[in-house]
């Protein structure tokens, strides 16, 4: 199926992978590319080097357009900006923030750039600094999150920019990229359904998780400290919350709480202090497929459902 | 209408609630966030038909004034 997404990108299908830290890494990424979606690299705050070695892996397992997501609030941002420019990335998603310092570097790298805003007047900043397209995330979705849900932004971010708009947060199958389409996107960015993944590194505790998870297993912390998560609720979630509500607990204890929890998670399958970020479709994810399963289960059922319609997207 | 009375109708519309604002307040004591931020540039950027740069960091409202002054003088 073409859209301006797949025109954009020189993909099959409009359907790109969530760029979450600590699971998207080459084996998810190449899956999903080699299955006509736009897998992505997620650089966390990861260093240079390991950035550069999932691209090389990456680049090994397929050659097929994929993405690295940069975090512009990591301590190592500047380095991995630079190294995506030299390793000439397909594509750049950007997290937490406007990229418009990197902008000219990327695009003389040929590189696409697509960064994910949470309101039409960060939307319309990274369309006037060279952005390609925006990613408009909803707080459905799984991890950082903000207010808006994607129902209420992606139309308004339609509204506001000229550029392709890609629709994230709440998307876990066809049903959502038709929403999708209908509200003005031309693409969907999923993250959660690709937990599970067949070629997703992430711990079989995570995987477990999100197959269990109902539509109201996931909660979300962090206001307090200005940086609100989805996750799925478990104990670790549930102390934070109560720590996050006990106006005594001073915040630099709260923010330590937090650290390493992802890890824990991702890498270590602990349930204890372990932090599962996923979004609110959670509860729509219940077997592991191939991320080729996934797309041409998704695919197809699009087809289905678009028959006759008529819409440009 | 002054630069101080512009901002003071941008702000308090952002925040949903008349500020009293003076050149000495602070953003952080305005505690608005991120999105707020970014909303407050583009809304005074199309108010004035100028550029205040992407990464802009607010710290006063006397600063924030000057930079606006400065950049319609230089239009």
């Amino acid at each position: 199926m073409q859209t301006k997404l797949t025109k954009l990108l020189g993909i099959r299908c409009p359907i790109i992978q969530g760029g979450m830290a600590w699971i998207a890494d080459a084996s998810l990424a190449s899956a999903v590319s080699n299955a006509g979606g736009l897998g992505i690299i997620s650089a966390m705050n990861a260093g240079a080097d390991w950035v550069r070695e999932e691209i090389r892996k990456c680049r090994a397992m397929t050659d097929k357009p994929f993405g690295v997501n940069i975090m512009l609030m990591s301590p190592h941002v500047e380095e991995v900006a630079q190294m995506v420019a030299e390793e000439k990335v397909p594509v750049v998603t950007t997290g937490a923030g406007n990229p418009s310092r990197f902008v000219k570097m990327w695009k003389e790298a040929g590189i696409k750039i697509l960064p994910v805003v949470a309101s039409t007047a960060l939307a319309k900043m990274v369309e006037r600094a060279g952005a390609d397209a925006v990613i408009a995330e909803g707080g459905e979705s799984g991890g950082h999150v903000g207010d808006l849900t994607t129902m209420a932004l992606v139309p308004q971010v339609a509204d506001a920019v000229k550029i392709p708009v890609v629709a994230a947060g709440g998307i876990g199958d066809a049903r959502g990229v038709v929403a999708s389409f209908a509200l003005g996107a031309c693409g969907v960015q999923m993250g959660t359904r690709f937990l599970v993944a067949k070629e997703c590194t992430v711990s079989e505790e995570y995987k477990k998780k999100v197959l269990a998870a109902k539509d109201i297993s996931t909660m979300v912390t962090g206001r307090r400290l200005g940086h609100p998560v989805r996750a799925i609720k478990t104990t670790y979630t549930n102390q934070y919350a109560k720590l996050e509500a006990d106006s005594n607990f001073p915040d630099e204890k709260l923010e330590e709480f937090g650290v390493g929890s992802l890890r824990l998670a991702a890498k270590e399958g602990n349930t204890e202090k372990g932090c599962f970020l996923a979004g609110q479709i959670a509860g729509m994810v219940n077997r592991e497929q191939t991320a080729a399963e996934m797309i041409e289960e998704i695919m197809a059922d699009v087809e289905k459902r678009m028959e006759g319609v008529q819409w440009d997207v | 209408m002054t630069t101080l009375e512009k901002l003071k109708e941008i702000l308090s519309e952002c925040k949903g609630e008349d500020l009293d604002i003076t050149p000495e307040t602070t953003f952080e004591e305005l505690e608005f966030d991120s999105l707020d931020k970014v909303d407050i540039v583009m809304q005074i950027e199309e108010a004035y038909d100028i550029s205040l740069g992407d990464n802009m960091q607010l710290s006063t409202v006397g600063e924030l004034i000057a930079k606006i002054d400065e950049a319609v003088a230089n239009k």
